[in-house]
């Protein structure tokens, strides 16, 4: 058989539309597990050992346990204890706890790698403790974990495609579709495999744009 | 007035201060002196609260540091210098100045950065209020220290080895700041190694030697201590002066 | 006994699926130990054409979803070639070529690792390109690349359980069947997550234990 891509053009509308989902969910997910990695974050270096722990057991889990698994425990699970949400949330509900784990742990690494003086600086200034949480610590720690968490969300946008999986119809979900209607697996596969590499690459660049951007003033200069 | 009476401290099984009583009041230059590891650091850290003390109580004005609720009035009242500057990377000299004004004293913001540029302007960091700490010289980042401290108008101002980070040309930059300071009554806690630095503007000398304080004169009466009456002293300044 | 309860069979299946992860695992962790050196002795004798191919290959792997390159080598493959590609046959495909293209990254890593220096100096005696790569090279890279290793197979020992999807009877695809016919999610879920979570333990226990013999090896090597 020889590769045609032609026939795939009419279907190109259907594919973008799947990919769009993709995107949204992914977007939200990205929100999703900045705002977990954050607190769970922030607790995994808290003066308390019981968040300390929580945080920790809560890392370890979910990134120790396949996501597919975790994924079909909430699909699956969920509507049992009488919660029904669809698909698309359940899939955004997962993938922002299974990447929060690793966003947490990018942060927590942001947070012991700032140098111990300037938070004490922070604090002999009057500094209440959430201030400098928000004004001294996050900024830092941020700013320093912009290309780790920019692998952990290009991770997340592979792992989305596995939200196929649960009758989601995102690009992996749709591309399914047009293979099984066209009878051209191949060549549809193929155009995927290729649209996810230029997605991550170009979500790559982001970053690395991003990161240039944000520690413009500290790579410079005089010690 | 910062009050301490009874101070300990140990790490683990070392003590390092071992009761410490030290009164300082406004308007006095107090320098602290004394050989490497005989506790100068720790003592500050625990005037600004860095350390939690074992015994004995340390005020400021008042407050007791050792008291959570009381803490924050306490450090309100003092401002510190450290050795390495500790300033803020990710904000410049103007933000790093305003920043505890703002959240603590409520100033307004316009305000606030107008009085860092002011503060930043009288050590002669005009140009530079708006660099970066990565953009400063070790000089110019402890000029901003000093300003950050200050901004809060403490009555008492904590210096630990401030200059120690410097070559001798940022060296004198910095201490000509702390000698005009000196002159319009800030009251400092200064510890140092620069001991002719001290003498000129320290209007008392606090000696420790192996986390007690054996010595609190005024400054003359210190440098001609005698080796017959504080033996520990005169070994120390024949020493510092050798160097 | 009610048909849809859980019977004492259902641990032995559940082992049985582990059985078949494990060695989808280990079978393909060691082909692609195989390749992905192979790639990076490659690029270290710096041939021609091969080199660019192997880096574009692995960076295509590396960024696309495995579930979609699975996709491709069991539907695609046989739609494209007329061949028959059965279940496990492209779990092995797929899971070795995954694995290779990660493990290439962390050989040249670990080449890269050893002091420009030091191949200087085997080579001013005397020693041939291969033998560098033998009696200088080989040793310290291991020791470097066991640690990312170590975090490599706990993640790819969770991407084996994507081959669920396409049919191979896995630790997740027990975990499906019994899903559905015990209407038990929950359960379920659990137990399988707790098998998969155990072996990643397992794998990165051994990594560490492993790591530390070899470093205590080195170090002793090198008074
Ligand atoms: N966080 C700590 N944990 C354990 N020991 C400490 C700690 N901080 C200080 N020490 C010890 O306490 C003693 C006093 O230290 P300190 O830093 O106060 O001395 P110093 O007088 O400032 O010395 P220097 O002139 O070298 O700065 C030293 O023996 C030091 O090792
Ligand atoms: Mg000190």
């Amino acid at each position: 058989m020889k590769f045609d891509l032609s026939i795939l053009a009419k279907h190109i509308p259907f594919l973008l539309e799947g990919a769009w989902l993709t995107l949204q969910a992914c977007a939200l997910a990205v929100i999703g597990s900045l705002v977990l990695g954050l607190v769970v974050g922030a607790m995994r270096t808290s003066a308390s050992p019981l968040l300390n722990r929580l945080a920790a057991i809560y890392i370890d889990i979910f990134r120790n346990i396949p996501f597919i698994v975790q994924l079909f425990f909430f699909y699956y699970g969920l509507p049992e204890i009488g919660i029904y949400i669809d698909a698309f949330t359940t899939g955004v509900v997962a993938l922002s706890i299974a990447g929060g784990a690793f966003t947490s742990d990018v942060i927590r690494s942001g947070i012991l790698a700032i140098d111990p003086g300037v938070i004490e600086a922070a604090q002999v200034s009057g500094l209440r403790k959430i201030t400098i949480f928000r004004k001294i610590i996050l900024p830092i720690a941020l700013r320093a974990s912009v290309r780790p968490l920019g692998s952990v969300f290009i991770n997340l946008i592979l792992t989305s495609s596995i939200l196929s999986t649960i009758t989601l119809n995102e690009l992996t979900g749709s591309a399914k579709i047009v293979a099984s209607n066209t009878f051209r697996p191949f060549e549809v596969y193929f155009v995927l495999l290729v649209a996810y590499a230029a997605l991550t690459y170009s979500v790559s660049i982001l970053i690395g744009m991003l990161h240039r951007y944000l520690n413009r003033h500290q790579e410079e200069g005089a010690v | 007035m910062i009050s301490i009476t009874g101070l300990r401290k140990s790490f683990g099984a070392a003590t390092v201060l071992n009761g410490i009583d030290l009164e300082i009041r406004q308007g006095e230059v107090v320098s602290v002196l004394g050989s490497s590891g005989s506790g100068k650091s720790t003592l500050i850290r625990c005037i600004n609260g860095l350390e939690k003390i074992d015994a004995g109580k340390i005020t400021v004005d008042g407050f007791d540091v050792s008291k959570p609720r009381e803490l924050s009035e306490a450090r309100k009242r003092s401002g510190t210098v450290f050795q390495l500057f500790n300033l803020y990377p990710h904000m410049t000299a103007v933000q790093n100045v305003a920043l505890a004004p703002i959240e603590v004293l409520k100033v307004p913001r316009k305000q606030a950065e107008a009085e860092a540029r002011e503060l930043l302007h009288s050590v002669g960091l005009t140009e530079r209020a708006d660099a970066y700490p990565s953009q400063l010289s070790g000089g110019q980042r402890q000029r901003v220290g000093i300003c950050r401290a200050l901004a809060m108008k403490p009555s008492y101002l904590l210096l630990d080895e401030v200059t120690s980070a410097l070559d001798p040309e940022m060296t004198s930059e910095v201490l000509s700041i702390l000698a005009a300071l000196a002159k319009t009554g800030t009251t400092m806690v200064f510890v140092t190694h620069e001991i002719e630095f001290a003498r000129s503007i320290s209007s008392r000398i606090a000696f420790l030697d192996k986390g007690q304080l054996i010595a609190d004169l005024p400054t003359e009466e210190f440098f001609s201590a005698t080796g017959m009456a504080l033996p520990r002293v005169a070994q120390f300044l024949s020493k510092m002066r050798k160097d | 006994m009610r048909y849809g309860d859980f019977t004492p069979f259902d641990i032995v299946l559940l082992l049985q699926g582990l059985g078949v992860s494990l060695a989808l695992f280990v079978s393909t962790t060691l082909i692609g130990l195989v390749i992905g050196t192979a790639w990076a002795v490659i690029r270290f004798y710096r041939v021609p054409v091969l080199m660019q191919a192997v880096t574009f290959v692995a960076e295509l792997l590396k960024n696309s979803p495995v579930l979609v390159q699975l996709f491709l080598v069991f539907f695609g493959l046989p739609a494209f070639l007329k061949i028959n590609v059965t279940p496990t046959e492209a779990a092995l495909i797929t899971l070795s070529g995954n694995s290779a293209a990660f493990i290439y990254v962390i050989a040249v890593s670990a080449i890269e690792s050893v002091g420009r220096d030091q191949i200087e100096a085997a080579r001013v005696f005397g020693l041939t390109r291969w033998q560098i790569l033998r009696r200088v090279i080989a040793p310290q890279a291991t020791a470097f690349a066991i640690g990312p290793l170590t975090g490599l197979l706990v993640n790819q020992l969770q991407v084996t359980s994507l081959i669920s999807v396409i049919g191979v009877m896995d630790l997740t695809k027990v975990g499906n069947i019994l899903n559905l016919r015990t209407l038990k999610p929950f359960l379920v879920w659990t137990a399988v997550g707790l098998l998969y979570y155990l072996t990643a333990k397992l794998v990165t226990y051994a990594g560490a234990r492993f790591e530390k013999r070899l470093r205590a090896h080195t170090a002793w090597k090198g008074l």
